[in-house]
C-alpha cells in the first residue's frame, strides 16, 4: 500500500486509495478482491501480492 | 483499549518528530456499507475518529481534523492524509485496523518528509507521466 501512497505524493497525475474489503465487500466484490492486496489500476484489476518498487511501477505503467 | 503498544508508539512519537513538513488527517463520516458479518457491532466512524486522533496526539506536525461527508469521499468513513493541508490524491477508505494502521502512519511519514523516498529511478519515471493515474488497493485488517 506504500508504495502506491509514495507515487501519489511524489506525482500530481497519482491519486492513491487503500481500500478496506471488508467494509465495502460490495466494491470488494466487482473488483473480484479474492486475495490482497488486490491492485486495480484506473479501475481495472491488475494483480494480487505485493512486489518490488520498480516491478510496482512497471506493471501500474502498462497499458 | 490503547491505539498501539508502548514500543510502537515511542517508534511512531520519533517518526512524527522528524516530520519536515505538517500533515493533516481529515477524517470524513458519513453513511456507511453494511459490512460483512461480524463486523455489524463496530461503530467504524467513531473508532476511524478515534484512531486518527490517537495518532495526532504522537506528533506536534500532526492535526485531525473531522467533517461530514465533505466533497471528493465516496465511501465513508476515510480519511485523506494531507501534507501541509493540500489534498495529495492520498486516502484511506476504511478502517486502518491492525497492520494496516502501519499503512496509514507510513503515509503520514511520507507526507512529512520534504523529499520522496521512492528510488531515483521511480522518480525519473514518473516525472515523464503524461496521463493521470487512479490506483486502488484492497486490503484486509490482518
Amino acid at each position: 500500500m506504500l508504495l502506491a501512497y509514495k507515487l501519489a505524493y511524489a506525482s500530481e497525475r497519482v491519486t492513491a486509495n487503500a481500500i478496506e474489503a471488508n467494509e465495502f465487500p460490495q466494491l470488494a466484490q466487482e473488483m473480484q478482491v479474492w486475495a490482497v492486496p488486490r491492485i486495480v489500476v484506473d479501475g481495472e484489476p491488475r494483480w494480487d501480492g505485493a512486489v518490488p518498487e520498480p516491478e510496482f511501477l512497471r506493471r501500474v505503467l502498462a497499458t | 483499549m490503547a491505539l498501539l503498544r508502548a514500543e510502537e508508539e515511542a517508534k511512531v512519537r520519533d517518526w512524527f518528530a522528524e516530520l519536515e513538513h505538517p500533515v493533516e488527517l481529515l477524517v470524513a463520516v458519513g453513511p456507511e456499507e453494511t459490512p460483512q458479518a461480524g463486523a455489524r457491532d463496530v461503530d467504524f466512524g467513531a473508532e476511524m475518529v478515534r484512531v486518527c486522533e490517537g495518532l495526532a496526539e504522537l506528533g506536534d506536525g500532526v492535526t485531525c481534523r473531522v467533517e461530514q461527508k465533505p466533497e471528493g469521499f465516496p465511501r465513508f468513513p476515510a480519511v485523506s492524509i494531507r501534507p501541509d493541508g493540500r489534498d495529495a490524491g492520498v486516502r484511506y477508505d476504511g478502517l486502518p485496523w491492525g497492520y494496516e494502521l502501519g499503512s496509514l502512519v507510513g503515509a503520514i511519514v511520507e507526507a512529512g518528509r520534504a523529499e520522496s523516498s521512492l528510488r531515483p529511478d521511480s522518480l525519473a519515471t514518473l516525472a515523464e507521466l503524461e496521463r493521470d493515474l487512479a490506483l486502488d488497493v484492497f486490503v484486509t485488517p490482518t
